[in-house]
């Protein structure tokens, strides 16, 4: 159940027609993890056609002649942020393709994971070289209803509430917590916060919203309108044909700098071998495999043979962290 | 009136000179007080003077402690939490005097032209030093040379600013020494403040090379070493630029760059040289060479 991407489609037809009309501006598609960023791309490429040449930007770091003998007039690199490594010596491929693309008479469309984007915007000035840029956006509670329910016909499911309305309704206060770790033990300090949301979404009882119109309000403030968080959520929730209301908030994070470091990275790529991972920790004296274990053991991140990835329920309170200690920008 | 004139004449009639110069300045005395309304202040008004400041003490304890808390909380504001210290502070003990001098004495006109010509005069002989110093923790708050959380140097003496307070700005010392300096001498100094209220703040790293070495080549490695950095901030306003300055007999390289927290300073700039020498000893790329001088043979002896 991808995201319609109409606006997104129409933005790169469009591009595309420029160029066959000789005027070139290169693409950049930047998103979150979990966008759906390569459907996106996987719908560009039909449109296409064979007039165009996909390339998965891993493959450039070891095989850059595909770039430059390719006779297509479109060339597609998806995910293309994995081009570069936060350590030094690390820019050299970014750095080719980043020449090439002047030299080259072509039309580039790429994806960029968000995080990687505005780091190496900085670092590159990244966003010189793609003047089209096409920010997926995030998505919210009507847009994630019509994208989850569009295979379901109307009243088909039946949504259950496991928390009470009337209790979801009028909470002002939510309970939060303090993670702390002190001679090796996880002390958790509950605290109450106001709930801003449930004090903005509170109604009168005309207005009542319905189960369904709560289930999926909570599914894009819990998801932060990310669409594959969202249909991971969603799939939690389905008991056909029955939706389940027991979705949770993400529990704090509590990692210490060097392992946000390490889970930073992680965010950047989406998903990275630990290879790669241990290629940017090793020069700081880290061990990547002893901070991939605690992540997964923490249940920020899983494991699929050598490849580390953020898991979707926790990319939220991933980020959060990460920005309160400005790891991402 | 007449009492006391029939007084002074029997004070003339008695006493040697310095007796009756004593008992007329006595007298006098006793004329102006009976002018002004007594203060009536009692033991119970001091006990509810002592424990308004003693309140004050506690409030302050207390709301610096949550500010404090909170500015560790929210990470990245930490800074402007922080401003807000020294303003409560000031806030609640310049409350705490109005209740005190206004409704607990309860100061009638006079007797607050009184009260100001014996602090002025307790100011004067006494106080001075204290009161400049109160005064320069006002001009601090208000014309934020600094803040509380800033990285600043004064009269030598560098630090993060802990605490503005109402006789002196605390510092803390990269080597965790705590540093009293008096506002008083802050406003008379000349002062550095390396981050302005920010959380980030430039760090200069410089590194020396040997003249024939490979520059172009050092400085994209100075370079890359200072952009990856886990400590490194980098936006617009915060760009990472590599200078090189040429010397007689080696050449510096110069990254100036921006740690995300001021706090970090140190770990940044040993993160950057440890992995940028790393990287420089892969290359060839060497330290300058300690200037040997080759003596002759047989020169050094006499």
């Amino acid at each position: 159940m991808p995201p319609a991407f109409e606006k997104e489609i129409e933005l790169i037809e469009k591009s595309i027609e420029d160029f066959e009309e000789g005027k070139r501006g290169n693409v950049a598609v930047i998103s979150d993890p979990f966008y759906g960023e390569s459907d996106l791309m996987k719908r560009a490429g039909e449109i296409i056609g064979s007039s165009g040449l996909k390339v998965d930007a891993r493959s450039l770091i070891h095989d850059f002649e595909v770039l430059e003998k390719a006779s297509e007039k479109i060339v597609m690199v998806d995910e293309a942020h994995r081009l570069y490594r936060r350590k030094i010596g690390g820019f050299e491929a970014i750095n080719r393709f980043l020449s090439f693309i002047p030299s080259s008479d072509g039309l580039f469309i790429t994806t960029w994971n968000s995080y990687s984007w505005k780091y190496l915007d900085e670092v590159l000035g990244l966003g010189r070289h793609f003047p089209q840029k096409i920010r997926l956006s995030k998505m919210g509670a009507g847009q994630i209803q019509e994208m989850l329910l569009s295979g379901y016909e109307e009243g088909e499911l039946t949504f259950v509430e496991e928390v009470p309305v009337d209790a979801e309704e009028l909470k002002i206060l939510s309970r939060s917590s303090y993670q702390k770790t002190l001679m090796g033990r996880s002390i958790e300090i509950p605290y109450p916060v106001v709930d801003i949301r449930s004090i903005r979404s509170r109604r009168t009882k005309s207005e009542k919203k319905s189960s369904e119109e709560i289930f999926f309000d909570k599914l894009a403030r819990i998801s932060d309108g990310n669409p594959g968080v969202a249909e991971y959520l969603w799939n939690e929730a389905l008991d056909y044909p029955e939706v389940r209301n027991a979705l949770k908030d993400p529990p704090s994070i509590d990692l210490d700098y060097d392992e946000s470091f390490a889970i930073g990275i992680v965010l950047s790529m989406g998903s990275i071998q630990v290879r790669e991972l241990s290629d940017v920790l090793e020069p700081l004296d880290l061990s990547a495999e002893k901070i991939a274990g605690l992540l997964e053991e923490r249940g920020l991140v899983f494991s699929e043979g050598d490849v580390i990835a953020i898991r979707s329920e926790a990319l939220k309170s991933v980020v959060e962290h990460l920005r309160r200690l400005r790891l991402v920008w | 009136m007449a009492e006391n004139l029939t007084e002074v004449f029997s004070n003339l009639s008695t006493s040697t000179p310095s007796g009756v110069a004593s008992g007329v300045s006595a007298n006098i005395t006793s004329s102006i007080r009976s002018d002004i309304p007594a203060l009536g202040i009692d033991s119970s008004i001091v006990m509810n003077a002592l424990l308004v400041l003693a309140l004050a003490y506690i409030a302050t304890r207390i709301v610096v402690f949550l500010l404090t808390w909170l500015s560790e909380r929210v990470y990245e504001h930490r800074i402007t939490v922080k401003m807000a210290i020294p303003l409560a502070k000031f806030a609640i003990y310049g409350f705490a005097m109005y209740h005190i001098l206004g409704t607990i004495l309860q100061l009638s006109t006079a007797q607050l032209v009184a009260f100001s010509g014996l602090a002025g005069a307790a100011i004067g002989f006494g106080l001075k030093d204290l009161v400049a110093e109160v005064v320069g923790g006002f001009v601090i708050v208000l014309d934020k040379p600094y803040q509380v959380g800033d990285k600043v140097r004064i009269d030598d003496h560098y630090g993060e600013v802990r605490d503005i307070g109402l006789r002196a700005t605390r510092l803390v010392s990269p080597d965790d020494s705590l540093i009293s300096v008096s506002n008083q001498k802050v406003l008379n100094q000349t002062l550095a403040n390396a981050n302005a209220g920010s959380q980030e703040m430039m760090v200069v790293i410089d590194l020396f090379i040997n003249s024939k070495s490979d520059i172009a080549r050092a400085m994209q490695i100075l370079r890359e070493a200072a952009v990856t950095s886990r400590y490194v901030y980098i936006s617009d306003k915060r760009p990472v630029t590599i200078l090189l300055k040429d010397y007689p007999f080696y050449r510096r390289l110069r990254a100036k760059a921006y740690v995300y927290d001021l706090r970090r300073e140190f770990e940044f700039e040993s993160d950057v040289t440890k992995r940028a020498w790393e990287a420089f000893r892969e290359e060839g790329i060497e330290p300058p060479k300690a200037g040997v001088v080759e003596m002759e043979e047989g020169s050094g002896q006499s």
